[in-house]
């Protein structure tokens, strides 16, 4: 599967960018795409991969049977624009299911950038033969990649209801959504 | 008996090669042309589609793609005169996006083998014998997977199963999967289009389908 990437692909804009796994050397790529994300977003991440110890560690540890890692990159500059990873599970119970995490960078949003990321997440699971994609999103700050989500066919499977708390003490609830890998084309 | 297998053995019509099988002797003929399908018949299992109509209903179907400019038909007979499987490709239907770059791109339009005769590896076979030509060294050469298309239930498979087996089976011929957002293929995730670059397509002609595929119109 990885053996496909890079894929090649074009935004509404015009941009010819590229898909490939994460590897190593993108470090200092990787730092500056988190550097430009805004910090009320920032705050968000629960990998706190904007800060640049945990960045370092956490490449050093990459490791594509447990997470795959894909950055978006333009082709032209090498500028990492979008992320998205998609966390698998050892334990049995939940092996068959992904776990999907995506970010895009503030200027390349509205490009369809993120549903391309989505796509390619839902196309990497289903050639692992997972049965079930799972994603949470924070509403109210996540509503463009929710928009996407849905239209990928994303439902709705539940609200943690103020489970989230920003930067300025209010609370926001949590989206819990879920791509069915495995069933049949019921709307044909 | 005679051992000849019945299929004509003239140079420009005699098989490509010869499979013994547990089902009989099956002939397998590229570049067929309109004489060939003459007396042929379609076996039963042929045409098994819940969800869509086969562009191929008949055997006259097939002189239809033959006869086209570089139309190419290849089949699978179980002699002596019974068609298993059949490949078939040609330029782009008129109203497809891809027409916007020529004769660059050529479509493998469709491949379909009898629910009688799989596990003989002839899906492999058909598109090898299609495909082994210098012709498409100067070709996108493209297949489109869409999964109403799929014989899914007789393949017991699920979509995304059925995609992985095309994956695998255009990918030993040296083809990948690429983004497009043609209305078609981003309409199910498990569609999916592949192709093949021919060793003598310039940059510059690869940079113009990328775009294409992205809806942006070639200058």
């Amino acid at each position: 599967m990885l053996e496909d990437y890079p894929k090649a692909i074009v935004t509404k804009d015009g941009t010819s960018v590229l898909l490939r796994p994460v590897v190593e050397s993108d470090e200092e790529a990787l730092s500056i795409f988190y550097s430009e994300i805004p910090k009320e977003e920032q705050w968000f991440l629960r990998d706190k991969l904007d800060e640049p110890e945990t960045l370092h560690r956490w490449l050093k540890r990459l490791d594509y049977s447990k997470i795959l890692p894909i950055v978006a990159v333009r082709e032209d500059d090498g500028k990492i624009i979008a992320n998205v990873r998609l966390h698998l599970h050892v334990a049995h119970c939940i092996v068959h299911v992904g776990h999907l995490r995506v970010m895009v960078h503030p200027s390349y949003r509205s490009q369809r950038l993120g549903s391309w990321m989505i796509l390619d997440c839902i196309k990497a699971a289903m050639d692992m033969g997972l049965e079930k994609l799972f994603a949470e999103f924070v509403s109210g700050v996540e509503d463009s990649a929710i928009a996407a989500a849905l239209k990928l066919d994303f439902k709705h499977e539940g609200v943690l209801k103020d489970y989230i708390k920003d930067k300025n003490g209010e609370y926001h609830d949590l989206i819990i959504m879920v791509r069915d890998l495995a069933s049949e084309w019921s709307d044909f | 008996m005679t051992n000849r297998p019945s299929v004509p053995e003239t140079d420009s019509e005699s098989p490509d090669f010869v499979i013994e099988s547990e089902y009989g002797r099956i002939l397998l003929k590229s570049n067929c042309k309109a004489s060939f399908f003459d007396n042929l018949e379609m076996d039963d299992g042929l045409g098994h589609f819940s969800h869509y109509s086969s562009i191929i209903k008949k055997i006259d179907s097939f002189n239809k793609y033959a006869e086209r400019e570089d139309g190419r038909v290849t089949l699978a007979v179980r002699d002596p005169n019974v068609v298993v499987g059949y490949c078939i490709g040609s330029y782009p239907e008129p109203n497809d996006r891809w027409t916007l770059l020529g004769k660059l791109m050529y479509e493998l339009a469709a491949l379909e083998l009898s629910r009688n005769f799989r596990g003989l590896n002839l899906a492999y076979r058909l598109l090898n014998s299609t495909m082994n030509d210098d012709f498409f060294e100067d070709k996108i050469a493209y297949m489109c997977g869409y999964s109403w298309h799929w014989d899914l239930e007789g393949k017991n498979l699920t979509a995304g199963q059925y995609r992985n087996m095309m994956k695998q089976l255009y990918g030993k011929l040296g083809f990948r999967e690429v983004y497009t957002n043609e209305p078609n293929i981003a309409l199910r995730p498990e569609n999916i289009m592949m192709i093949r670059v021919g060793s003598r397509v310039s940059a510059e002609d690869n940079l113009r389908f990328r775009h294409l595929r992205f809806g942006i119109k070639p200058k």
